[in-house]
């Protein structure tokens, strides 16, 4: 194989990986976005929390690795309960509309001071459950935490939209995001579902922490740039659709693995230059609902 | 709810600015330490940024968590130039204000149609580009950066002490907020208010929403450049680290802290949040704890600012002047025409709109006379609103034309309709709920005032007695309306049927030929009913010709010369109130068919 197939080859694999990833954040943005309007900027943070969560449970405590996920996705679940209690309710009903932004904004700064506090400022290694020994496909090499990722990650994308769809709590969320009143009306504990959406954004963000941190390592400043990229990815399809939320973490992790290829500083910079071109077209994402407004 | 001052500028105001140029020039050679000398530096142009911020945030109501982006472009600019091409300070600051502004105005592009976490991302996006171009670009030096920058020199060629350059910039700086309150303060700040308050009745009276946004983004970009550039030379050194998304965040929350929309909120805010990090210097391990704690509690507990929650306080408002009383201008009717004959203003042909698969308006063929009230009813949902949205330019026409006094005009959009003499209210009520009643009629007559921005900036006389005229024109059209006595109260404390006669007010001031009033009496009781069937037979009297909506019959009966029935989005009647009532297809769309009925 000539060298450009093995680099492609392991873009393609790397940029699931990741694109995977922003897909399970982004899908906590969609939950919190249909219920309230609002989500959590600071979602990068929650992921770094799951991270070092993790960490601490699977290599200092050493506890088994399905622990270790269980442990993370619980706490950071958490931890949605208190972001929506004292970064989301207070400020809902707020002239200026995005005041949400720069509260879960302040709570990610608090977190990323506490990570610092707590874990040190370095970059910790995060041993792979799956060991580190590379799957060769050729002479391409994939590490099987990678595929483990993907796996999970999209696994995860599906068993929320099942829940949404299928489960009675799930459909009584949807019957919020739908109308707020009408489901009010019908014995739904409103508030209670905006927690409980605030939850499973959050455990999201836990899960992709945990599932990412073997590949990049895991330390405080990990989340700000997948917790940005991922928002470009829930954009990217529309707020929501979580079929074009998924489609937009795949093509975004693809398109920076690819352009990566080429250079590695076009890689940082075409997620936001394709997502402004975008919403120069389409302001309201390339798979969302055209905005009419009634007058 | 914040109250914008609206005010003019007074021989107050200018012994106040007087008073701060001592203070300005004193507080450095009081406290000459050369560590108090930079802090007092970067407290000026930050302030610079964070007033720019608010033009863009506080009056314009758009959202920005992009700005150091901004700022970076200013400070790459004036540091490139002048170390690359040695150019000097002063022709390379301009520049980078001038990059700056380009760069807004591009970034206005996506911006203009995204709303809320759209229009986020878009100045995200922007903000994280200018942070890896900063970061990866050889020619900005990455984390490297630019050094020996050179500073400004003065006239005789010596470079400036750190005291001098603090006075440069705070003069910038009192020149940045002069500019900033005389365009706040003027028509400037009361349209991009009310664009804040609702895009769409803006456009419909004739505001280029557009040009206003990127007007808005431009100023807001060239204040950022401007910030940019003092910030390259005060050190001589700039890289990358600098123009990060905590930047933007820190300079949102400066905006917020001070209270948005207001005209010294900026300052205070701007200079508490930076002096922050100077005062907790010796926590610097806890300092990020203190710096999230404090944009939260702004956020939860202080949703007005600083300055915004004073202007509320009692107390304040105690001691605020009360608006100078002005008399009304009752000369010439401001909305009087000349009738045009009987003619139709406006003929409508074969006139469709899909939303996708559903069928709003399936065709329509209508003239509407001038001079006379044309009434349009129809059940709900039979696409009478559909017919004033894309009459007004609100909507696009899927087939089918509209043509208004012979010329084609469908797809125009409302600020050119209402450039050609059509206007309207709305159903669902769109005051700018921010401005004063009377401000509101003032937007109102965006499409006659003359005077330019250069002209609000200085304040010229010309300017100043063109808004004094109109402010009485616009006070003789609350009186007819019958609200003048309400005019220094805020739009959104009319009551009900107060703001529908606001609404009307508002559109006579854009002076139309075609007035369409969507649903005028819903929510309107009797005796205000009366009154405004009253209104709707002056403003047909002084030869203005009305397309009237409405669900109550008796006004629509009363009022009208023409009635058209709408049922499902087709014309199924067309004649005098007298002939309408008596119509069996009407009585049909209304009650039912007798068959039915029979059932019932």
């Amino acid at each position: 194989m000539d060298a450009f197939l093995v680099k492609t080859w392991q873009a393609l694999i790397s940029g699931l990986g990741i694109g995977s990833i922003y897909a399970l954040i982004a899908q906590g943005y969609y939950v919190t976005f249909i219920t309230t309007g609002a989500l959590n900027f600071g979602q990068g943070e929650f992921l770094m929390m799951g991270a070092l969560f993790g960490l601490t449970c699977y290599v200092t405590l050493g506890l088994p690795y399905a622990l270790a996920v269980a442990g993370a996705i619980i706490l950071v679940g958490l931890m949605g309960v208190g972001l929506e209690r004292v970064a989301i309710r207070p400020v809902l009903r707020h002239a200026l509309s995005l005041s949400w932004v720069l509260s879960t904004v302040a709570i990610s700064i608090i977190l990323k001071n506490a990570a610092v506090n707590i874990w040190g400022p370095e970059q910790i290694k995060f041993p792979s459950p799956f060991g580190d020994t590379v799957l060769r496909f050729g002479e391409a090499g994939i590490f099987p935490q990678e595929l483990f990722i993907i796996v999970a990650a999209i696994g995860t994308v599906l068993l929320v939209q099942v829940f949404l769809k299928r489960a009675l709590l799930g459909k009584a969320l949807m019957a919020v995001a739908h109308n707020r009143n009408a489901a009010a009306v019908m014995g739904i504990n409103v508030q209670r579902m905006v927690v409980l959406a605030f939850v499973i954004s959050s455990a999201l963000a836990g899960l992709g922490g945990i599932l990412i941190a073997p590949v990049t390592f895991a330390w405080a400043y990990m989340g700000t740039v997948p917790g940005i990229k991922a928002f470009a990815a829930a954009i990217f399809g529309g707020l929501e659709n979580p079929v074009g939320i998924l489609v937009g973490g795949l093509v975004i992790g693809l398109l920076e693995q690819f352009f990566g290829i080429i250079n590695s500083n076009l890689k940082e910079g075409v997620t936001f230059l394709v997502i402004l071109l975008i919403l120069a077209v389409r302001p309201t994402g390339l798979m969302g609902k055209k905005d009419i407004e009634k007058v | 709810m914040r109250l914008p001052v609206l005010a003019h500028t007074g021989p107050r105001q200018w012994l106040a600015f007087a008073v701060v140029i001592v203070a300005v020039v004193a507080l450095p050679l009081v406290l000459d330490d050369p560590f108090f000398i930079l802090v007092l530096q970067s407290l000026a142009y930050l302030f610079i940024v964070t007033l720019g911020l608010d033009i863009l945030v506080g009056w314009t109501g758009q959202i920005s968590l992009g700005h150091a982006g901004l700022y970076a472009v200013g400070a790459y600019t004036t540091a490139l130039l002048t170390t690359r091409l040695g150019w000097s300070f002063w022709i390379t600051a301009p520049l980078g204000v001038a990059l700056a502004g380009l760069c807004g105005a591009l970034l206005a592009l996506p911006a203009l149609r995204a709303k809320g976490p759209y229009l986020a991302m878009v100045t995200v996006a922007f903000g994280f580009m200018a942070e890896v171009t900063a970061n990866r670009w050889s020619l900005t030096g990455g984390p490297m950066g630019i050094m020996a920058i050179p500073g400004p020199r003065l006239p005789g060629g010596a470079e400036m002490t750190p005291t001098q350059y603090f006075w440069l910039i705070a003069l910038a700086a009192v020149a940045c907020q002069l500019i900033a309150n005389n365009l706040l303060t003027s028509r400037v700040g009361r349209t991009l208010l009310a664009l804040r308050g609702s895009e769409i009745a803006a456009e419909t009276v004739g505001v280029n929403v557009y040009r206003w946004k990127v007007l808005a983004f431009v100023v807001s970009s060239a204040y950022a450049g401007l910030g940019g550039v003092f910030f390259a030379h005060q050190n001589g050194f700039i890289n990358s680290d600098t123009f990060v998304f905590s930047l933007s965040v820190s300079l949102l929350t400066s905006v917020l802290m001070g209270g948005s929309g207001t005209l010294y909120g900026p300052l205070v805010g701007s200079v508490i949040l930076n002096l922050i990090p100077t005062i907790f210097a010796r926590l610097h391990e806890y300092h990020l704890y203190i710096y999230g704690g404090i944009i939260l509690i702004t956020i939860v507990f202080l949703p007005d600012g600083i300055v915004g929650s004073l202007l509320k306080s009692r107390l304040v408002r105690h001691f605020r002047r009360a608006p100078a009383a002005i008399e009304p201008d009752r000369g010439a009717q401001a909305f009087a025409h000349t009738p045009e004959g009987e003619r139709p203003v406006i003929a409508v042909r074969d006139l469709a709109k899909r939303f996708g698969g559903i069928r709003a308006l399936a065709g329509i063929t209508l003239e509407v006379r001038a001079g006379i009230v044309h009434g349009l009813i129809g059940p709900n949902g039979s696409g009478k609103s559909t017919f004033v949205n894309v009459l007004t330019g609100l909507y696009q026409p899927s087939a089918g034309v509209v043509e208004l006094r012979g010329m084609p005009v469908q797809g125009l959009k409302p600020h050119r309709m209402a450039a050609l003499g059509v206007t309207r209210t709305f159903q669902s009520i769109r005051l700018f709920g921010d401005l004063s009643v009377l401000d509101n009629v003032m937007v109102g007559f965006h499409l006659h005032l003359r005077s330019g921005l250069a002209a609000h900036v200085l304040r010229t006389g010309g300017a100043m007695d063109e808004e004094a005229a109109y402010r009485r024109r616009a006070l003789a059209l609350l009186e007819f309306v019958g609200i003048a006595d309400r005019a220094h109260e805020t739009a959104q404390n009319l009551s009900y049927g107060q703001q529908r006669l606001l609404e009307i007010a508002r559109a006579l001031a854009v002076r139309p030929t075609l007035l369409l009033l969507d649903e005028p009496a819903a929510g309107v009781n009797p005796t205000e009913l009366q009154h405004l069937s009253k209104i709707i037979r002056d403003i047909r009297g002084a030869g203005v010709t009305l397309v009237v909506i409405e669900h109550h019959m008796e006004l629509i009966m009363g009022i009208s010369d023409v009635v058209t029935v709408l049922d499902f989005g087709e014309k199924i009647a067309e004649g005098t109130t007298g002939e309408i009532q008596r119509d069996p297809k009407v009585i049909e769309a209304y009650l039912g068919s007798p068959l039915e009925a029979g059932h019932a």
